[in-house]
This record gives C-alpha cells, sequence and structure tokens, in this order.
C-alpha cells in the first residue's frame, strides 16, 4: 500500500534552527522505521500566522511529502500531538488528487490536439500564435452556449 | 466581435427586451459581463491550500468564502477552493476571521 500525504507542520518561533532540523529528523526515523520514504521536504522559512495560536504571533512552517501507509501517517500525528514546540501540523492524502489532476491536463491537451487537427492546423501551438489560439477556441465555446440559450 | 462581452450581453439582451415591454421605460444595462469561473478559464486544475496568493482574492474583508454569485466561480472549483481555504486556515496561512 503507498500513498501519498503532505505533512505541514508549524513550529514555535521560539525554537531554534537546530530543534526544528531536530524534529525533521524525528520525523524521518519514524517514517524509516514504519517502511515509507520522504520524498520532498520543504522548509518555508518563519511567517506571519494569520491569527494568533496561544500567544504565538509568527511560526516556521516545514512541508514534508511523505509515501507510505495510513499507519504511519496515524503514527506520525499522534506523535505531533504530543510535542509542544508544533504547535499546528496537517496531513492532506495527496496521490489521488494529483492521479485527477493529471488526467485532465493530459485530457485537455488532447482534446485540443484534436481540434487544431480538425481545423487544419498543426496538433502543436506554433510559436507566436499562443493567445489567438486560445481566444478562438473560447468563441467556439461560447458561441455553442448562446444558441442554447436563446 | 469579442467573444466574451457579445454573449454576455446576450443573455443582457433578453432583459432588457423584456423591460421595455414593461413600458417604465427602465432599461437594464445592455452588456452585463456574462461572470465567468476563474479557475476555468485560466485552466487551473489544482487548488492548492498552500498558494495563499491564489486563495487570497476570494478570501475578503471579513476572511468569509466569497460566496459564488458574486464571484462567479463554478460549483467543481468553489467545491475545491472551499477544501483548500479551510485547510489553509488549519495552518493559520488564512484567517478565520478578522476582529
Amino acid at each position: 500500500m503507498n500513498r501519498k500525504y503532505e505533512l505541514v507542520y508549524v513550529v514555535s518561533p521560539e525554537a531554534s534552527d537546530e530543534q526544528v532540523g531536530d524534529l525533521h529528523t524525528q520525523v524521518g526515523a519514524i517514517v524509516q522505521r514504519m517502511g515509507g520514504q520522504i520524498e520532498k521536504t520543504d522548509n518555508w522559512g518563519r511567517r506571519k500566522l494569520a491569527y494568533e495560536i496561544g500567544r504565538h504571533k509568527e511560526g516556521t512552517y516545514v512541508l514534508e511529502v511523505i509515501n507510505g501507509g495510513g499507519d504511519l501517517m496515524k503514527e506520525i500525528d499522534r506523535r505531533l500531538k504530543v510535542i509542544d514546540l508544533v504547535i499546528r501540523h496537517l496531513v492532506v492524502r495527496v496521490d489521488e488528487e494529483q492521479g485527477v489532476v493529471e488526467r485532465t491536463r493530459a485530457q485537455r491537451t488532447e482534446n485540443s490536439r484534436r481540434r487544431r487537427v480538425a481545423r487544419g492546423l498543426p496538433a502543436d501551438r506554433q510559436p507566436g500564435e499562443g493567445q489567438r489560439g486560445e481566444v478562438d477556441d473560447d468563441r467556439e465555446d461560447r458561441f455553442d452556449m448562446g444558441e442554447e440559450l436563446r | 466581435m469579442n467573444g466574451k462581452k457579445s454573449f454576455g450581453g446576450g443573455g443582457g439582451r433578453g432583459k432588457a427586451s423584456a423591460n421595455q415591454q414593461n413600458k417604465d421605460g427602465q432599461r437594464r444595462p445592455m452588456f452585463r459581463r456574462r461572470k465567468v469561473c476563474k479557475f476555468c478559464s485560466d485552466k487551473i486544475d489544482d487548488i492548492n491550500y498552500k498558494d495563499v496568493r491564489m486563495l487570497m482574492p476570494f478570501v475578503p474583508e471579513r476572511a468569509k468564502v466569497l460566496p459564488r454569485r458574486i464571484s462567479g466561480t463554478c460549483a467543481l472549483h468553489q467545491r475545491k477552493l472551499r477544501t483548500a481555504i479551510m485547510r489553509a486556515r488549519q495552518l493559520a496561512l488564512i484567517p478565520y476571521t478578522t476582529e
């Protein structure tokens, strides 16, 4: 069972860079132990919170993209809840969403290619015609819509 | 004829002619621009909770979610937008409310 999750956690502004790094290795250790892997880590650095969280006005944001199972994320979630240094965290499963996005994107390019060929144009967009091609397509769609409305 | 506006007028035209028959002489503006879903027209596929700059226009002053009737967002994208905003709120990227 391989799923992809995004984990974002907000670390208290009092924490030093070392402590933030420490937290990262801690998460990494859990992931290792439960047979997952960290795909990507991104430290957004310190930013202002939109609202106060227990007298804190700032926080250090860290994003981790993790491959693994549900029990792994459950464990991480539980551990982060306990750690006081982490003032907020969020786990989101992303693999299904990403699949949908890729599929729609692929479908769209395929459709536009087909339409272009039907109009006797080369399948791929030529350099320099970018915007105009798009406007043409839009006008076609709107025309159909207008017909229905009348 | 530039696609967008002329057809926005198409929708409004029907109403205007109806008003003309009502003899009160008050006409609606002929060209009311048709609202278009931003995400459909810009071809943005994933509405992500991390992209605060993209979400901010849909979270006006009081930090509520901008309703569909005003923004013109389509149902599908409004739904995605809502979950994205709710997630961003949990992480304090977007406020729940302003005081």
